[in-house]
């Protein structure tokens, strides 16, 4: 089954070039570590997913690229084309002549509308290529101007459109100290509203991939490029093929809808994030040799002390002692800054794969009470290596990794909505005070939900 | 050799001699057959019965040897297990439609009961077997027959495991009446159960819905694409096409294997169905015998199902409360009729000259619907799958192409006329618009193009 993805803003569309180059360097890698059979048939199933086929053997990704201004569209266009192996439609894109000076009420309230139709055509245009649409791959940030706003809007036409298809919306969590002073209101409009129209919300924070680029990769100066490369990396490990089931060696025909079905079924939790182990430059990669056993322990102590990569993990934290009543867990989560998860999916790729412990994982002290591990933890796998790495693990999971961040988001954007400071610029265009509350008030109430793991 | 004087009479339950000991096949068989054929030659009855119930044990599935059957008449414990085997195979594969399901042997037995009551079985005496499979051979082979002679269970099982060469579709649109489905593995809750373990379970029950829905788009586009890539490949003019089965054939050597030893154990299944046709009589003629040989059930009338109390109460609790609403409805139906009439009555003539015509030019679209149906043949629709075949592109589906197409036009068309203007103007809130509702397969609120 396919899946559609959508390139907006900026930041979306530098993005979704990365990951399909990513997929399809991958897909086409030298060093496989399996069989050709089966390596053809992982092309096959990767292909089908993201590629369309044209007639002179070059694929087309099957993507729509939407921004404001016609630069990094230009940008994009090109530089796929010019690699020779892949590229995107010819007329995939969608671009206005000026920008939105990075006002998401602007984005969303006049951009939106005025250009729903010729978006959605293309949105048609690509899922009708398909033989069967699994669901879309929208990828945004979510503090800028028409990435937010605009994404936001079509996000909700989509799912009044295809609503029986799944929905997955990547967003980018900005930097800390970003330039952009309305960030926060940014941020907190375009959550709310995605919360309420897409099926799971996969977030990656600049902050961390920043540091994984610097400290995993040594990367001296760090562009965007290869923030960009290191997220690509990261999506690619999720969504290229697994085997569908135990022991079986047909891959999985609908991963967006397994994925869904495994972590995000509860409206009230949505969001999701994204370890892998290992990662580093490639010059370090020829010098490494990795067991799946130690492997799996630094992505279980990432996961339980919150840590973005395998370096500085603190392991200290540790799981609480199970047998304590639901209540004294909680506070004694916080003391101990334990991150409950509520789901957990392992996706693992490479060289004895079957052989893997998963013992770790399946520790009811790392899930919420009324959740046990049966349902709560989820395992992929396949023999083909990803990317050059003999052994590569990725791990997506629903957990209180966000609570914090999305706290300090929620509280500078009230502490700047109490002094009624920029609000204006977004009543100017239909966003009222009213929707202001409405957001605050769903973002409370999942930072709520969380908090009560 | 005459043997036993019974006065027994096909249908009546309570008369019967007591049976004697085990006797070969032939002393058995020529027993039963001697008051009724005497002509017939006794070497020859004797090989014709067991024969009979070897083309009935090749039939059905897990059929037990004929010798188990022999057992069973005089009631030898060594034939239950075999026997109970058998009677949850064939209720199994009924309900669930061939998917088998493993259960330990004494919960079996106690499932074979109940479907057995449900069906209606009468005799009481099943009922009261153990469930290790001790005993009860006699009563059990009674329930087979009976299960045989009350419908057409051979054809049932056979259509079950036909082999389908085609891409089939199921047409028929009857729900399967209730029956006891077989037990699940039961999951006790633990005291309170949280709620949002159950917000979860739902939420995946909504997306495994959404994944179906995803998954059978694929399977039919798919099946289109293999359709009309073999267009012309088949013997057979009329289908046009190979069917997924038969292009599976034609790739993969093995698979053509399999595919004929499963044919060829059909044929052998089938052609022992009609062996077993032809010789049946024999068997009937010697179950007489089995039922004479029981002994007479102790009290009569047979054996009813229990309604227990509670039940009984609740259910004349919501007959009542189903027959108040249904009054309910009616007075509030009334009263909205008679007000309409009252409102509309004081407009005058011409009004209700309208209402006349419009009421006519109903009627007519509603006949013309009904005649367009009949003519395509709609309603003879037979029940079960039948064979997908894409009509040709030009448009000359036959008369249920055309009986569709104007079922279409005129649903578009009272669509469109119900649904009234579309909203034009967007207030100063943005908020995404949305068309006109209508059946999802007529028109594309989108282009606005009409259906052809």
């Amino acid at each position: 089954m396919s899946i559609v993805t959508l390139q907006l803003g900026q930041c979306g569309n530098q993005i979704g070039f990365e990951v399909f180059d990513a997929l399809f360097s991958d897909s086409h890698c030298p060093q496989r570590l399996c069989s050709k059979r089966e390596n053809e048939a992982y092309q096959a199933s990767c292909k089908e997913r993201f590629f369309s086929e044209e007639e002179n053997g070059v694929p087309i990704a099957r993507a729509v690229l939407v921004d404001m201004e016609p630069k990094v569209i230009n940008q994009t266009l090109l530089k796929a084309a010019q690699s020779g192996r892949w590229k995107y439609g010819q007329h995939s894109g969608f671009c206005q002549k000026q920008g939105s000076g990075n006002n998401w009420a602007y984005g969303y309230s006049v951009h939106g509308p005025r250009h729903e139709e010729p978006i959605l055509n293309l949105i048609q245009k690509e899922a009708e290529k398909c033989d069967s649409l699994s669901g879309f791959f929208i990828i945004m940030s979510m503090a800028g101007g028409t990435g937010s706003g605009l994404g936001a809007f079509v996000t909700q036409n989509l799912q009044d459109q295809y609503s029986s298809s799944l929905k997955m919306n990547q967003i980018i969590w900005p930097y800390g100290t970003g330039e952009v002073i309305v960030q926060n209101y940014n941020s907190i409009l375009t959550l709310s509203h995605l919360y309420r129209s897409s099926d799971a919300l996969l977030v990656h924070e600049n902050d961390a991939v920043h540091k994984i680029c610097a400290k995993l990769m040594n990367i001296k100066h760090i562009s965007f490029s290869d923030i960009n490369q290191v997220l690509a990396h990261q999506l690619g490990s999720v969504f290229q093929p697994t085997y569908s089931a135990e022991g079986s060696f047909h891959y999985r025909r609908n991963p967006l809808g397994d994925l869904m079905e495994n972590l995000v079924p509860h409206p009230e939790f949505k969001m999701l994030g994204v370890r892998n182990i290992p990662q580093m430059s490639e010059n370090s990669l020829a010098y490494s040799t990795f067991t799946w056993a130690g492997l799996l322990k630094h992505l279980r102590q990432m996961l339980i002390s919150n840590a973005k990569m395998e370096e500085g993990i603190d392991w200290q934290v540790r799981p609480p002692l199970s047998g304590l009543p639901t209540l004294g867990k909680t506070s004694l989560n916080k003391e101990l800054h334990f991150n409950t998860s509520i789901a957990n999916l392992l996706i693992l790729r490479g060289k004895d794969v079957h052989s893997a412990d998963l013992g770790g994982f399946k520790d009811p002290a790392l899930y919420t009470s009324w959740l046990a591990p049966d349902n709560a933890f989820n395992v992929w796998k396949t023999q083909r290596a990803f990317s050059k790495y003999e052994k590569s693990a990725a791990l997506v999971s629903n957990s209180q990794f966000l609570v914090k961040p999305l706290d300090v988001i929620v509280g500078k954007a009230w502490n700047m909505f109490a002094s009624k400071a920029y609000i204006h610029q977004y009543t100017k265009f239909g966003i009222e005070e009213e929707d202001f509350l409405d957001s605050f008030t769903l973002l409370e109430q999942v930072v709520a939900s969380y908090r009560n793991l | 050799m005459q043997a036993q004087q019974s006065r027994y009479r096909r249908g009546d339950w309570t008369v019967g001699t007591a049976g004697s000991g085990a006797r070969s096949w032939e002393e058995d068989s020529a027993s039963c057959m001697g008051r009724r054929r005497r002509r017939v030659d006794r070497a020859d009855a004797g090989g014709a019965l067991p024969e009979a119930i070897a083309a009935l044990s090749r039939t059905l599935p897990a059929g037990p040897s004929p010798e188990i059957f022999r057992r069973a008449k005089f009631d030898l414990p060594e034939a239950a297990p075999a026997l109970w085997r058998l009677l949850f195979c064939l209720l199994s594969q009924l309900r669930t439609n061939g998917a088998s399901v493993s259960l330990v042997p004494e919960a079996q037995a106690r499932w074979v009961k109940s479907a057995l009551r449900s069906q209606g079985y009468p005799r009481r005496g099943l009922a009261q077997l153990p469930e290790d499979g001790s005993r009860g051979s006699r009563e059990l082979l009674l329930a087979l027959s009976w299960l045989l002679a009350r419908g057409p269970l051979l054809e049932l099982l056979l259509a079950q495991t036909h082999v389908w060469l085609g891409d089939e579709m199921l047409v028929c649109e009857c729900k399967t009446l209730a029956s006891p489905s077989l037990p699940a593995a039961r999951v006790e809750a633990e005291g309170c159960v949280d709620i949002r373990r159950l917000q979860w379970l739902m939420g995946k029950l909504r997306f495994r819905w959404r994944k179906l829905m995803a998954s059978q788009q694929e399977q039919c586009s798919l099946l289109g694409k293999i359709h009309s890539y073999t267009r012309g490949c088949h013997s057979d003019h009329r289908l046009g096409h190979l069917s997924v089965t038969e292009t599976e054939l034609l790739r993969d050597p093995e698979a053509g294997r399999q595919l004929l030893r499963r044919l060829q154990s059909e044929n052998a299944r089938l052609e022992a169905a009609l062996e077993w046709r032809c010789r049946e009589l024999v068997f009937w003629q010697w179950m007489d015998t089995v039922l004479g040989a029981c002994p007479p059930e102790s009290s009569w009338p047979a054996f009813l199902p229990r309604i227990p109390e509670r039940g009984a109460d609740e259910l004349e609790l919501v007959a009542g409360e189903l027959q108040a609403l249904q009054e309910e409805l009616r007075a509030a139906a009334e009263a909205r009729r008679a007000a309409w009439v009252s409102r509309v009555g004081g407009l005058g003539p011409e009004w209700s000259a309208t209402q006349q015509a419009t009421q006519e030019a109903v009627g007519q679209e509603l006949t013309a619907l009904r005649q367009a149906w009949e003519r395509g043949g709609g309603r003879a629709q037979p029940h079960g799958p039948h064979r997908l075949v894409p009509s040709s592109r030009a448009g000359s589906g036959g008369a249920l192409g055309a009986a569709e197409q104007a079922l279409r036009r005129h649903a578009c068309g009272l669509s469109t006329a119900a649904a009234g203007p579309r909203p034009t103007s967007r207030g100063g809130r943005a908020r995404p618009g949305r068309g006109p509702g209508g059946p999802p397969w007529c028109c594309r609120p989108r282009t606005g193009a009409t259906c052809a």
